[in-house]
């Protein structure tokens, strides 16, 4: 029984027994135990256990996404549930919905077909949205990117990043969508300016990484790649000389003990809580993450890193290495033209998502505030990367459809 | 209570996750063997006949036989092809001394060599047609 559970072959039932492990102790950790966390608990792990189950079923590709995605949500709701227990409740709820989008994304993606004409649609969508977050935008820590919808924030941000890769994706599938060859770049960079408007560096940051990446793979006119990567640094420069939030992000990433008590206390107590944490970490529970502000979204990693110690820490960053390496498998594998650049899109929005955050709470880059891509709490930012790897996974299936031929692996 | 559990537990913890990291890497690597093992040149291997895209189910071109393999529609099989015309068992080819023998494992439909249903088992050889189902392989026994 115990080698059965502990089996090569069977890794999600070491999920299971990481979750049940969980649970027995959060069990104890507070004596005012109401049956509802019993409830979710319990089917948190049966939530994760069944739908493995039925995607071995529905699909031949892919089986490690989901599987590797499964520890990073265990892991993160773990940890929201001991910051916040209130959070760690609704996180299981929006997982739920997630697993739900993730197979809705999976067959709705698969079904329909010539996701490559949409061109258009795709620009016109996003458009939309971001003129209705300009418009409706609600200010939320600093950055204008929230929808209210009938007691719901969400962030329209989170459904643009799909769409935008999509976009890059059925335009380079030609490359002659647009008469006039500049269109396609004045696009990518309102995409990116609107991000900017809103105060979400970290997006815009996210975007143009994706973008430059999938040109410099994909376009055949190769100056053109030099010429953006020196525009953008240009406007780097430009903002931090002129625009104020830029620049309290370089300075409290240079210095921000000089800063402790106002804008680098954020940093410094992610500094002080991974520090703190030593090899092992406190435990769960024993840390006191809760000095750092937003720990449950953007600074998930810390409290990790403090309750869980640098091997926990490690082990989060080899998951996203792992998955960022099943994306660029797929991709390499996939015939699918569209499909191709759509599988390397969505494995750079996780892998820069990922580095964003993460070597923004070390302090190795500025401090932009992403969200840490299945670990950190948050409802549009848990749907929209389920819906991202349902994608993954109808592309790492074998589509039939136009093959590559200048690209052959 | 709580404080002790947590201290023991968080070893747990770590070794778990671990070894789940473990087992996927190890998953992985046991994947990309089998597939860059039948990029030798002289291994035998399947090619396939058919266009690929006329197939309505994934089918890849080339099969490198590396040891006997079982072709079928279920999912144990070593070469599974999801086609309504193959049984969950179909065939077998099986390594005996360095030469290939292909044998029908009492299919619905029946395996074909060069065009004629085969009954028992047979010897393969170089350039031999294998249909099996819709799909049709060509033997390349690789020297």
């Amino acid at each position: 029984m115990l080698a059965k559970l502990f089996s090569y072959k069977t890794p999600q039932n070491l999920l299971v027994l990481m979750n049940a492990m969980a649970l027995f102790l959060i069990y104890f950790y507070r004596e005012d135990m109401d049956r509802t966390f019993i409830i979710a608990g319990i089917s948190l792990i049966a939530l994760i256990y069944l739908s493995n189950f039925l995607l071995q079923k529905i699909s031949y590709g892919d089986h490690y996404l989901f599987l590797i995605m499964g520890m990073l949500v265990s892991i993160g709701v773990i940890m929201i549930y001991r910051i916040h227990p209130e959070y760690g409740l609704k996180q299981i709820l929006w997982l739920g919905f997630g697993i739900l989008s993730f197979f809705l994304a999976y067959l709705i993606t698969k079904k329909m077909k010539g996701w490559e004409r949409f061109t258009n649609i795709y620009v016109l969508l996003s458009m939309i949205l971001f003129i209705a977050t300009l418009l409706f935008g609600v200010k939320v820590k600093g950055a204008t990117n929230w929808i209210r919808i009938a007691g719901f924030n969400f962030q329209p941000s989170e459904i643009i990043k799909i769409l935008f890769v999509f976009f890059l994706a059925s335009y380079y599938v030609k490359q002659n969508v647009f008469k006039n060859p500049y269109t396609f770049w004045v696009i990518v960079y309102s995409y990116i300016g609107f991000l900017f408007i809103q105060r979400d560096l970290g997006g815009a940051l996210l975007f143009f990484l994706v973008f430059i990446t999938i040109a410099y793979i994909y376009d055949k006119n190769r100056k053109w790649i030099l010429y953006n990567l020196a525009f953008a640094s240009l406007i780097a420069l430009f903002s931090y000389f002129f625009i104020n939030h830029v620049q309290v992000r370089v300075i409290t990433w240079l210095d921000p003990w000089q800063h402790i008590d106002s804008k680098g206390y954020q940093i410094t107590q992610s500094l002080f809580a991974i520090a703190s944490g030593g090899f092992f970490g406190t435990g769960v529970g024993l840390g006191h993450p809760e000095f750092i502000p937003e720990v449950h979204t953007d600074f998930i990693f810390s409290a990790i890193c403090e309750e869980m110690g640098i091997f926990g820490g490690i082990a989060v960053i080899m998951l996203f290495m792992i998955l960022v390496y099943r994306g660029f498998k797929i991709a390499l594998y996939q015939q699918h033209r569209f499909f191709r650049i759509v599988a390397l899109g969505i494995t750079m929005m996780f892998g820069f998502q990922a580095f964003i955050i993460l070597g923004g709470v070390m302090k190795m880059i500025p401090l932009t505030g992403v969200t840490l891509p299945f670990v950190s709490y948050g409802g549009s930012s848990l749907i929209s990367s389920f819906v991202s790897l349902g994608i993954l996974q109808v592309a790492s299936e074998e589509l039939d459809g136009e093959q590559e031929e200048e690209h052959g692996y | 209570m709580f404080d002790f559990l947590s201290m023991i537990f968080r070893y747990f913890f770590i070794l778990i996750i671990y070894i789940f990291i473990f087992h996927i890497i190890r998953l992985i690597y046991l994947d990309i063997k089998n597939f860059h093992d039948g990029m030798e040149k002289d291994i035998p291997y399947l090619k396939l006949v058919n266009r690929k895209n006329q197939l309505p189910f994934p089918v890849k071109e080339v099969y490198s036989l590396e040891g006997s393999v079982t072709i079928g529609r279920k999912n144990e099989n070593d070469i599974v092809l999801k086609d309504p015309y193959i049984s969950g068992r179909h065939a077998r080819l099986i390594l005996d001394e360095g030469t290939f023998f292909l044998e029908d494992l009492d299919s619905a439909n029946g395996s074909y060599l060069n065009g004629d249903r085969i009954m028992d088992v047979v010897r393969l050889k170089n350039g031999d047609r294998i249909k099996i189902g819709q799909v049709e392989f060509l033997y390349v026994s690789g020297d």
